[in-house]
């Protein structure tokens, strides 16, 4: 076990930010923490860290209690937090080069592991650039070239790609699977369900400050009663009985008509696209594109917490 | 460790292109200001003679003691009078309508006389000299009129002689300078600025405050080793800043800071101490944003400075008279009253006080902010 969280509570005055919560993470796994906004993400974060109080509840590291002062597990963390942290005095490569020097004494070893992680985050180019003359995405990958560079056991990104391009962002996004492809284990929190879907074995949904759901995305998704999700783009509006009638075919939940798309919902594990289709042509009814989805953790977090994970 | 921390801290500090405006051209530009307006201050102010006539009439020419007191103030380097010996009145009138002279005496029996065309200082000066003149003469007449053997006794020496019952004593070696206190306090200024440095210094490692902080206080560096680290490459920017300023100080704008260079260099590398605990615990003390901090520290130094002389030279011993307290609760005025203690007096007496009161307050400084910064864990972020 590389973090287990037991029962944590954490208040900011009158706000319960914490809710006896629970967690834990695997070695070798990419962990995902999904949650809107304010649901208790970086706090989480936060307390793992030792960064900030708690109020009840035990943190365990690389199965150790997890302290201000302990510099030996401190040793193996890399933490690349939501806001980037780096000096804008300190070019590119002073910056890894500082972070890296206060986990790594040896000042050749140093040397090769920031040129690593300047390659590994691709700002071979930028290695003279200062901060403030770099791009949103290319500041990004610095932020994350410092937390990385000592080659952490443990990588926790917390939001990393909050307004990042999507050329940048696909380029977080393969460098964390690399990282963890490496050995590392990875902590990822966000609130792009896309996101964490594309790179995570193992989530957790929160919302305020609790735990709602755990699995892989496969056991969240089957949680819930949602299936396949059909809209159909018609030409002429929907006739109420054939509405009626769809409703009335076998494994279909809802069928809504709004807007010339019809929108038809089925239940769990059932592939309704086929019997849709010769619906459709029986009834000479002209349409458009189709479009066949599987339910996201969006949906899944909606049908448990009854609210848009980006509300 | 320690090294790889101080380097980089130093390096940050020294691009920090606002940090180093402020605390080190800053007090060059302003130490040039001061010099270009307090140059002439210490200067006496020359007194040039005054241009006067007196008419040589037989009046003159009898009254002997006149005659005589004339051509002594008329005489050598320190005279009174560029004086103009004319025949008539008439020729003297021409020499004032041409503005030759400022006015012009006439004897008539033992009584002088001036004529003047205008007013002003030099004409008053002339009308004092013809008043002490009458007075002085008259006293004389009196004299030989009521007690003659008076004279034989040394009367007329005594009457011109004036009595003064002060006497000048000099406190120490030095010269008397009324510019120094100003740039004594310019140094004492700028060793504070030196707090500008010191609440970077708490900003970059109060995990609360920065995100850097954030990212240094997780990895397995002791904060307070971290701490150390930066404020000793502060702690060596700065005293190289007032050592800049001092040398500019005494040896392109040419102030004098006394011969005892040691004791001066001790005093500025106590100020730049103090200054940057005094920084640091500001920032420490306050959860507030950096610009707020910025401007306590600002209101502040620039309120202790004020109170130690540095806008109104007169205000220091105002301060020292009314309120002496204050003297001694104000940092900024330790620091100036130091240098100008080692300047003045030739016994450190008095220094050894002013440097013990600002060794007193860097402790409670450097404790205060060491109390606040030692947490590790924060109740929020």
């Amino acid at each position: 076990m590389v973090i287990k969280v037991k029962n944590l509570v954490k208040r900011y005055d009158e706000l319960l930010a914490l809710d006896h919560l629970s967690l834990e993470v695997h070695k070798g796994e990419i962990f995902g923490l999904l949650g809107p906004n304010g649901s208790g993400k970086t706090t989480i974060i936060n307390c793992i860290l030792s960064l900030l109080k708690y109020d009840k509840g035990e943190i365990e590291v690389f199965g150790k209690p997890m302290k201000p002062e302990s510099y030996d597990l401190k040793r193996d963390i890399g933490i690349i937090m939501q806001n980037v942290a780096v000096f804008d005095e300190l070019t590119v490569y002073e910056n890894i080069d500082y972070f890296c020097g206060l986990y790594i004494r040896d000042k050749a070893e140093r040397k090769r592991l920031v040129r690593e992680a300047i390659e590994f985050v691709g700002l071979e180019d930028f290695t003279k650039f200062y901060p403030k003359k770099l791009s949103g995405g290319l500041l990004r990958r610095l932020n994350i070239a410092c937390g990385i560079a000592h080659k952490p056991k443990l990588i926790i990104l917390d939001e990393p790609t909050v307004a990042v391009d999507p050329q940048s962002r696909n380029k977080i996004l393969e460098g964390i699977v690399k990282l963890n492809e490496q050995g590392a284990t990875i902590v990822y929190t966000s609130h792009y369900m896309e996101e964490v879907e594309q790179i995570c074995s193992r989530i957790v949904i929160m919302d305020k400050g609790k735990v709602v759901a755990t699995g892989s995305k496969e056991e969240l998704k089957g949680m819930i009663a949602l299936g396949e999700k059909i809209t159909v783009e018609t030409f002429a509006a929907a006739q109420p009985e054939h509405l009626a009638e769809l409703r009335k075919l076998p494994g279909i939940e809802s069928v809504e008509w709004h807007d010339k798309l019809l929108s038809i919902k089925s239940g769990k594990g059932r592939n309704n696209l086929e019997q849709v289709l010769d619906f459709l042509k029986t009834r000479n009814i002209s349409f458009g594109r189709i479009y066949s989805e599987l339910p996201t953790l969006n949906d899944v977090f909606l049908e448990i917490t009854g609210k848009q994970l980006r509300d | 460790m320690f090294g790889h921390i101080m380097l980089t801290r130093m390096k940050c500090l020294l691009r920090d292109r606002q940090l180093m405006f402020w605390t080190l051209f800053f007090p060059l530009i302003l130490g040039t200001f001061f010099q270009m307006a307090f140059s002439n201050l210490d200067k006496t102010e020359s007194f040039k003679p005054i241009a006067a006539a007196v008419i040589e009439n037989d009046a003159y020419k009898n009254n002997s003691f006149f005659r005589q007191l004339m051509d002594t103030v008329s005489e050598g380097d320190s005279r009174i009078f560029n004086l103009t010996r004319t025949v008539t009145a008439e020729e003297a009138n021409q020499l004032l309508e041409a503005g030759d002279i400022v006015g012009y005496y006439t004897a008539d029996g033992n009584q002088v006389s001036l004529t003047v065309k205008s007013s002003g200082i030099n004409q008053s000066i002339m009308k004092s000299f013809a008043d002490q003149y009458l007075q002085t003469s008259s006293a004389v007449e009196e004299i030989i009129q009521t007690n003659p053997q008076a004279l034989q006794n040394g009367i007329l020496s005594k009457l011109s002689d004036e009595l003064d019952l002060m006497k000048e004593v000099p406190i120490g070696s030095a010269p008397l300078s009324l510019s120094v206190n100003y740039f004594y306090t310019l140094i004492a200024m700028a060793c504070f600025y030196g707090s500008f440095l010191g609440l970077k210094e708490v900003t970059d490692i109060q995990a609360d405050l920065s995100n850097c902080a954030m990212r240094v206080n997780m990895s397995p560096v002791h904060k307070f080793k971290a701490f150390l680290a930066g404020m000793t490459g502060a702690l060596i920017i700065h005293f190289a800043e007032i050592l800049i300023l001092l040398a500019y100080v005494t040896q392109i704008l040419k102030v004098d800071f006394g011969s005892k260079t040691g004791y001066v260099l001790a005093t500025a590398f106590l100020g730049c101490v103090l200054g940057l605990s005094f920084g640091s615990l500001i920032s420490a003390a306050f959860k507030k944003n950096e610009n707020t901090k910025t401007a306590i520290l600002l209101t502040s130094i620039m309120i202790g400075s004020f109170l130690a002389g540095m806008m109104a030279m007169n205000m220091k011993y105002q301060v020292m008279k009314y309120m002496p307290i204050l003297s001694y609760l104000n940092p900024v005025n330790l620091l100036t009253d130091a240098l100008y203690s080692l300047y003045y007096y030739d016994t450190l007496d008095r220094y050894l006080l002013n440097m013990g009161l600002m060794g007193a307050f860097a402790a409670v400084f450097c404790l205060g902010t060491y109390l606040i910064i030692r947490r590790r864990k924060y109740a929020s972020l």
